[in-house]
This record gives structure tokens, C-alpha cells and sequence, in this order.
């Protein structure tokens, strides 16, 4: 792993848990700047967790380090300031307020108004179905819907990187593929990076360039994705196909 | 008829002070599901510093935004101090210390200020216009203009505002909103200065029609109860329609119904909380929410 | 005879601490004035509601604002009881906790669907109510001015044994009432004891920990629910008597919110779910208001002004102050706090290898 300027993540030997269960032994990962980065394992691998103690959800013993400084101690939301825009399992939608105040939700940090409103336009034209709901409580929106507003929202923010926790849970292939589509789109024109957390790992790993597996708490396999593919043995033991 | 408009218009004064109180309890309601019980006091100690303010001689158009302001520092003070270390204790813990909050206000409003029953100036006059036949008070009148500007206020705060929404996602999607930079925390202070600022305008509205003295607010607390909970608790619409309605009700049943009198009001707003509460604990706005087990 | 020495000889410290407690008790009228005696028994009364009362919030998890209401219920009852159709006073006291108990329970049947919060604001504005409902029917409750009761006259055994102890003055009407007080409270106690260690105490637990399994369970949760209410106002009812017949007098500002709260605060400090809190509650209850005012009137470089204002406004800041504190580092009360500390004395004069004797520390709940 190269440390150094190139990384905008990096995980070093990160332990946690709750209460007294440990869930991560000793997890060390890294997502380079603009980089895509798969975290694949089965359900209780610690998958989730490990996105959990980035944004400060839980305590975390190790090191955990965005553009160069250390999350220690710091609060979910000065950690989500500082660049980093999570969309957690579940979608944290916000079902009590309406979709553009949702989406007003990504951008009320954010001093640059041309550039909100030019963000709008594009998140408008990703995801046209949000400008017509707009007005509607976010409630209303199905699974999908509520997916594509989640990222629309965490792109409103101007992260540098997205952490993304299961978005194809749930949703139809057709809705999964489009989505997926948008966030390569994304990623390559604003250059944001992309945690990705699947546990569709043949998704996954066409869209990252990285990926790692995650068993019972620890990293069991890594590498480019591309390899990762071809390498069937990986694939029956720990992706499933 | 002339009689049935003075006890309307008069119980909707009544109201308006109802409804302010009531969307003061609604706004802590929101933000973190306890029933302020001290939120009376708050406001009664904040009328009496009004009080000192126009007592040295400050307009009463200064000295009520300035009490405000400092009512809503108060809240803010106390949501740090107070609430804040007890934010996850279980609900008869909140329920005691918002209690015991409200005793220590009570006396301390008694220790600074005293027992000794005051007259609170109203700016508006007791003499009354003719409003279809019937005799309106300006006073009656002067209070729903005032409790219908505050209230639209905080209604273009929270719902035009960032900063209202922000303290809209806060109190309902806490984590959620976290994730997305929100500073949670402050946005509960904030909450409870809002709620301590429009419950003063309430007992400010109210000391001129009963005396200012520590226990103003008792009786009114409970009519901001029976409106906020026949609204439902969860909707600030609904504190300003059930404050109307317990306001032209009660008024109502104390002039038309022999039995309710005078001094059995409060017992019509007993009824009202107990009714709602058994029959649709919703209330006319809320929603019915499911039970985690 | 053998049965009971055995029993002597196992009995847990415990025991012997309820017995102490109660001689304690029980020669306290011999060795203090007739108006000591009777502050005690304000305690005592005090104690015994929130025995009712530690039932309902501790044991079934439900909380209440208006048991100051339902010891109206139950004073008025006895005062009306004595004015007017000139019952007995003593025959009063059971009738009036029975009647305040079938008000309860009746309390109870609504109170089944309100949630904890919902339940603590109606019976909240049921305490704030209670004043003005009591005035209205002015020619059974005396309206505003209230029912004045004649001291109770001590039977003359009663004088009689109490002058050969103590060699003094006759037995006054307060040091008689203080033992029909104790010997009530000592009754009443050891049924909550009953109630709290059989079946019903545990279903009530079973009950506030987690409704809706304990329903899976088979647990009736509405009869034992109900039935929490109907007790613990039954000690309500029992203790309003006590109240009235003590005062002299009842009127329906005896019964302000403030005692409703006072009560539910005394259980809650004492310790919820103990058999030992009441007594420390019923303590606090009365002692505190009186200590924080005497104690600012009694330092002298505290200018004579503010010691008159805070003499009215000190009990209620002092009171309200220390609550908060107290509901933020003792959650689990006073009775809970030396209990935790208790325990850990225990494990440190154990030392860590000792699980010889394999006794658990003793449940809170089953003194």
C-alpha cells in the first residue's frame, strides 16, 4: 500500500465494536484521491462498521486519516463537513421534510451559490424524477427514488469523498444499474472518490478499480478489482459467484 | 347574539395565548419527545423581568423583544445545563427534572421578584370598539394581533428559513441529519430558546388580564396542554388550532354552561386532555406513530 | 420453638435492620415532645403513600402527578365521614382507602392507554384540577373553607399504658395519632412487602421492564396494571385520612400539585423498586423543605432581607436545584446510590478470589 500525498483514506489497523463485542480486528484500507474503492464480504463482516467508525459513529482504536488528518475525536458532523458525505444503509432520508428540502439539506453548508444551482441543474438531470417530486414529502418516494435522492443529496454536498453503504439493497436491477451508472459519472467528471460498500461484489468490483473483502472483521483479500474478477477461486470463497 | 361574539372574540384572545404556549411545548415535543412542564414558568419569569424592564421606564415595545431575546438565551442556557445531561434518561427522569425545573423557577421567580400581586401594563386600552353590534375589547383584540404575528413568525422561520430547517431535520432525524453536517446539538439549544421565546409572549400577553404574580402560569399551562394535545402534540398547526379552539370552548362553556361556571374552565380543559388523550391520542393533526418493542 | 430459633439464626442482616428500624420507631414518642412526635408522623404518612405509590411507579412502571389528589380523595372522605354523619374516625380510615382504592382502579382503566408520558400530563393536570372540583359542592366539601375534625382523644388503655412507660404527662392526642399512624404504616408495609416479593410484584416487574413479552407470557397486564393503581391508591386514601385527622382540618389547598409532585419526587429519591425507599422518601418528603429553609435563617451573615424572601422562595429552589442534581448522578435514588455502594464495599472486603459463600448481593427489591 503506498502511503502518502496520493491517498485520501487511510485506514490503519482500525479495532472496534460495540460494548464489549469486537466486530473490526485490525482493519487498513486506503481509497487514493478521485479513486473508486469497493469493500465486499458477507453480512457481519464488518462492512458497515468500518464506514460507521469513519464518520464517527462509534469509537474506533487504530487510525483513521482523510486528507492527511486524523478523525479522532471528531464529531459525525465536523467529520462530514470536512468533505466526507455518507449515505447510510437505510438512506437517511429525511421523511419528515420534502425532497427539495432534502436536497437543500446536501447544499446549506455550501457559500458558492452559481455552483449549488449549477449542481442542481445536473442532480435534476440524473435523476429527473426528484425534480418532479420535489415538492412531495420524501415519504412518498419508493426504495429507488429514495436511493437516487440520497446520492443527489450527497453529491449537493461538494464531497471529495462518498462513502456509500448498500445502494443496490433492495431496489430493482434495472434502478441498481442506472445508479451505479450515475456515481461513475460522478466520480469521473467531479473527481469525487467512492468507499463503496456491496454486498452485490460483481457490481462492485465492474465499477471500483480497488476492492477488499472483509471476513469476520478483517481484510482477507485485496487488490485491483480486475484481478480480483479473475481469480475464481476468490471469487467462489468470498464473493459468492 | 351580541354576547355569543364578545365570548368568541374574547375566547379567541384566550386562545392566542393558548396557542403560543402550546406551540412551545410542540417545538420541545418535536425535538426530543418530553413535555416540557416547566415551560410556564419559564415564561412567567421572563414576564416579570418584562415587568422590571417597564417598571424603569422601557416602552413596552422595546421591552418585549428584549425580553424575548432574553427569554430565548434562557432557553438556550437551560437546554445546555440542565437537559442536555439528561437527553437519554428514561422518561421519569425527564419528567422530574422538568418538574423540578419548574419549582425551582417558580421560587426563584418569588425570591427575586416576591409574592406581591402586580399590575402588568397593557399597551392596548380596555375600552371597546363595536364589532357587529357587539362590544370588543382592544385589549382582546390587541392580543390575537400580537400571538398571530408571533406565530406566523416562527412559522417563515421554520419553514423559510435554513436555519429552521436545519432545526427541523435536527428534531426529527438526528443521526440523519448529522450526516450531513447539521451540528445537532445546537440545533436542540437553539429549539428551546425558540420554545422559551414564544411561551414568554404568551405570559406577557396574559399577565394583563390576570395579576403577575409566581403562579400566573399554572392555570395556563394546562389550557396550552389540552390545545397542544387536541392539535396534536407533534404539529405546530395544530397548537394554533387546538389553542383557538380550547380558547372559544372553554370561554364558551363558562358563560353558556350553568354547571362549568366560572371555576370549573380548567376542569373543560382536563376533560379535553383526558378525552383526546384516551380516544385519539393523535390529536386533530398528528400522526398515529408506530411502537418500537 | 425450634423453628424460630432456627429462623433467628439464618435470618439475613436484613431483618434485623426492618426490626431495629420499627423499635426505633416505636420508642420514638417516649424520648421526644408531643409536636416532635407529630412532625414524625407526617413522615410516617408521607411513608405510607409512597409505599402505594413505589408500587404503581416502581413495580408497574407507571407514573403518577395526582396521588396528592387521591389523598384528598381519601381525606375528605374520612373528614366528611366524621362531620357529617358522625362515623368513628377510626372506623373512617379504612373506608376512606377503600373508596380512594375503587377510585384508583377506576383511574386505571383509562390510564391503560395513555403511554408513561401521556399518563404523567393527565394526572398532572388531574393535580392542578383537584383544588377547584373539591370547592365546588360547597355543602359536602365546605367549599373553600374546608371541614375542620376534632382532635382524636386517646382510649384511655392507650393513655394508660403510655403514662406507665413513661412516667409523664398523659398520652396527647398527637402521640396517640403518631401510633395509629406507625402501627398502620408497619401494617401496610409488610402487605406492600407481600405483594412485591409473591406473584403480583413479579409480573408487576415483569411488566415495566417489557410489556409486551410479559403479555406473551400470559401476564394479565391490564389487571395487574389496574389493580397497581387501585393499591397504591388505597395507601393514598389511608394516608389522606391519616392527613386530615392529624391537620385538624382539610381544605382543598391542602392539596396542591406541589404534594402530587412532592409524593412522586419522595419515591423516586427514596429509591424506586426498594422496600427501604418509602421510609427514606416520606423522610425526605418532609424534612427537606423545613431544613432548607431553617438553615438559611439560621446563618447569620446572610442579611435578614434575603433570608425572609428565601424563607418562602428557598424550599422551592433548593428543592428543585437538588433534584436536578440528583436526577442526573442518581438516577436510581438515594437508597440506590448506598446500595451500589453497599455492594462495592462488599466486593472489595471479599477480594476478588472469594466465591465461596456464592451469595448474590442481595435483589434491591426484596429487602
Amino acid at each position: 500500500m503506498t502511503a502518502g500525498a496520493a491517498n485520501l483514506l487511510e485506514l490503519e489497523d482500525v479495532r472496534c465494536g460495540y460494548g464489549p463485542t469486537a466486530v473490526l480486528h485490525g482493519v487498513s484500507l486506503h481509497v487514493p484521491e478521485g479513486g473508486i474503492v469497493s469493500l465486499l464480504g458477507a453480512n457481519g463482516a464488518g462492512k458497515t462498521t468500518t464506514l460507521r467508525a469513519i464518520t464517527g459513529a462509534i469509537h474506533w482504536m487504530g487510525d483513521i486519516r482523510f486528507a492527511g488528518h486524523s478523525l479522532r475525536r471528531m464529531a459525525t458532523e465536523d467529520i462530514v463537513r470536512s468533505g466526507i458525505a455518507h449515505v447510510p444503509e437505510g438512506r437517511g432520508i429525511l421523511t419528515e421534510l420534502t425532497v427539495d428540502e432534502n436536497l437543500r439539506l446536501g447544499a446549506h453548508k455550501r457559500k458558492d451559490r452559481e455552483a449549488v444551482r449549477k449542481d442542481y441543474e445536473r442532480v435534476f438531470e440524473y435523476f429527473p424524477v426528484l425534480r418532479e417530486r420535489r415538492r412531495l414529502s420524501a415519504s412518498t418516494l419508493s426504495g429507488g427514488e429514495q436511493q437516487m435522492l440520497a446520492v443527489a443529496r450527497a453529491l449537493l454536498m461538494k464531497p471529495r469523498l462518498m462513502l456509500l453503504d448498500e445502494p443496490s439493497l433492495g431496489l430493482a436491477p434495472m434502478v441498481v444499474r442506472s445508479i451505479f451508472e450515475i456515481i461513475r459519472t460522478i466520480n469521473q467528471t467531479d473527481h469525487v472518490a467512492v468507499l463503496l460498500v456491496e454486498q452485490n461484489a460483481r457490481l462492485a468490483l465492474d465499477l471500483s478499480s480497488d476492492a477488499y473483502v472483509l471476513e469476520v472483521g478483517r481484510v482477507a483479500v485485496s487488490g485491483k478489482s480486475a484481478e480480483l474478477q479473475g481469480q475464481e477461486s476468490v471469487r467462489r470463497s468470498y464473493l459468492g459467484y | 347574539m351580541q354576547e355569543l361574539i364578545q365570548q368568541v372574540v374574547s375566547g379567541l384572545a384566550n386562545g392566542g395565548i393558548f396557542a403560543s404556549l402550546a406551540l412551545a411545548l410542540v417545538l420541545i415535543y418535536n425535538a426530543m419527545g418530553l413535555l416540557n412542564f416547566a415551560q410556564g414558568e419559564m415564561a412567567m419569569f421572563a414576564t416579570f423581568i418584562a415587568f422590571t424592564f417597564i417598571n424603569h421606564g422601557v416602552s413596552y415595545w422595546f421591552a418585549l423583544p428584549l425580553t424575548v431575546a432574553i427569554a430565548f438565551a434562557g432557553g438556550v442556557l437551560i437546554q445546555r445545563v440542565v437537559i442536555r445531561p439528561v437527553e437519554r434518561a428514561p422518561v421519569l427522569t425527564l419528567v422530574i427534572v422538568t418538574l423540578g425545573l419548574a419549582t425551582l423557577i417558580n421560587g426563584a421567580a418569588g425570591f427575586f421578584f416576591g409574592y406581591v400581586p402586580r399590575v402588568f401594563p397593557s399597551p392596548f386600552s380596555v375600552s371597546t370598539v363595536n364589532l357587529l353590534g357587539a362590544y370588543v375589547s382592544y385589549q382582546d383584540m390587541g392580543v390575537i394581533v400580537v400571538s398571530g404575528v408571533v406565530l406566523v413568525l416562527i412559522y417563515l422561520l421554520l419553514q423559510r428559513t435554513t436555519i429552521g430547517l436545519t432545526m427541523r431535520a435536527a428534531a426529527h432525524h438526528r443521526e440523519a441529519s448529522r450526516l450531513l453536517g447539521v451540528r445537532v446539538s445546537w440545533m436542540l439549544a437553539l429549539g428551546w430558546g425558540l420554545a422559551s421565546a414564544v411561551g414568554t409572549v404568551s405570559g406577557i400577553m396574559v399577565a394583563p388580564v390576570l395579576v403577575l404574580e409566581p403562579n400566573l402560569m399554572q392555570t395556563i399551562i394546562i389550557y396550552a396542554f389540552a390545545a397542544a394535545v387536541l392539535g396534536g402534540i407533534e404539529s405546530p398547526l395544530g397548537a394554533v388550532v387546538g389553542g383557538l379552539i380550547v380558547g372559544v370552548t372553554v370561554n364558551l362553556a363558562g358563560a353558556y354552561i350553568p354547571f362549568v361556571g366560572g371555576d370549573l374552565q380548567l376542569a373543560v380543559a382536563l376533560a379535553i386532555i383526558v378525552g383526546v388523550l384516551v380516544v385519539k391520542p393523535n390529536g386533530l393533526f398528528g400522526r398515529p406513530s408506530v411502537r418500537n418493542v | 420453638m425450634q423453628l424460630i430459633q432456627q429462623r433467628l439464626r439464618t435470618a439475613p442482616p436484613r431483618y434485623w435492620l426492618v426490626l431495629v428500624v420499627a423499635m426505633f420507631f416505636v420508642g420514638l414518642p417516649t424520648v421526644v415532645s408531643s409536636f416532635q412526635s407529630s412532625e414524625w408522623t407526617q413522615v410516617l404518612i408521607f411513608a405510607i403513600v409512597i409505599m402505594g405509590l413505589n408500587i404503581l411507579v416502581g413495580y408497574s412502571g407507571q407514573i403518577s402527578l395526582g396521588h396528592g389528589a387521591l389523598m384528598a380523595v381519601g381525606a375528605y372522605t374520612s373528614a366528611i365521614l366524621i362531620h357529617r354523619y358522625r362515623v368513628d374516625y377510626l372506623v373512617t380510615i379504612p373506608i376512606a382507602g377503600l373508596l380512594t382504592g375503587v377510585v384508583g382502579f377506576l383511574l386505571g382503566i383509562p390510564a391503560l392507554r395513555l403511554s408513561a408520558l401521556y399518563l404523567a400530563l393527565a394526572t398532572f393536570a388531574l393535580a392542578v384540577v383537584t383544588p377547584s372540583l373539591i370547592k365546588r359542592p360547597v355543602e359536602l366539601t365546605g367549599g373553600v373553607q374546608g371541614i375542620l375534625i376534632a382532635a382524636p382523644d386517646p382510649p384511655q388503655f392507650a393513655k394508660d399504658a403510655f403514662a406507665a412507660i413513661t412516667g409523664g404527662p398523659a398520652m396527647t392526642s398527637d402521640q396517640w395519632m403518631y401510633y395509629v399512624s406507625l402501627f398502620l404504616a408497619l401494617l401496610l408495609f409488610w402487605f406492600a412487602w407481600n405483594i412485591v416479593r409473591h406473584r403480583p410484584g413479579r409480573a408487576m416487574r415483569a411488566i415495566r421492564d417489557r410489556e409486551v413479552a410479559a403479555a406473551t407470557f400470559g401476564i394479565n397486564v391490564a389487571a395487574y396494571k389496574t389493580m397497581a393503581f387501585g393499591i397504591s391508591a388505597f395507601y393514598a386514601g389511608i394516608a389522606g385520612a391519616l392527613y386530615g385527622l392529624t391537620s385538624g382540618f382539610v381544605s382543598p389547598d391542602s392539596f396542591p400539585l406541589a404534594l402530587s409532585f412532592q409524593l412522586l419526587v419522595g419515591t423516586v429519591i427514596g429509591g424506586l423498586g426498594s422496600i427501604a425507599g418509602p421510609l427514606v422518601g416520606g423522610i425526605f418528603t418532609f424534612w427537606l423543605p423545613i431544613i432548607s429553609s431553617q438553615f438559611v435563617s439560621s446563618q447569620p451573615w446572610i442579611p435578614a432581607q434575603i433570608a425572609s424572601a428565601f424563607q418562602k422562595a428557598g424550599p422551592a429552589v433548593t428543592y428543585g436545584a437538588l433534584l436536578i442534581v440528583i436526577m442526573i448522578f442518581a438516577p436510581n435514588g438515594i437508597v440506590g446510590l448506598v446500595f451500589a455502594g453497599y455492594v462495592r464495599l462488599q466486593a472489595r472486603l471479599r477480594g476478588a478470589g472469594d466465591r465461596g459463600t456464592g451469595q448474590m448481593p442481595p435483589d434491591p427489591q426484596t429487602v
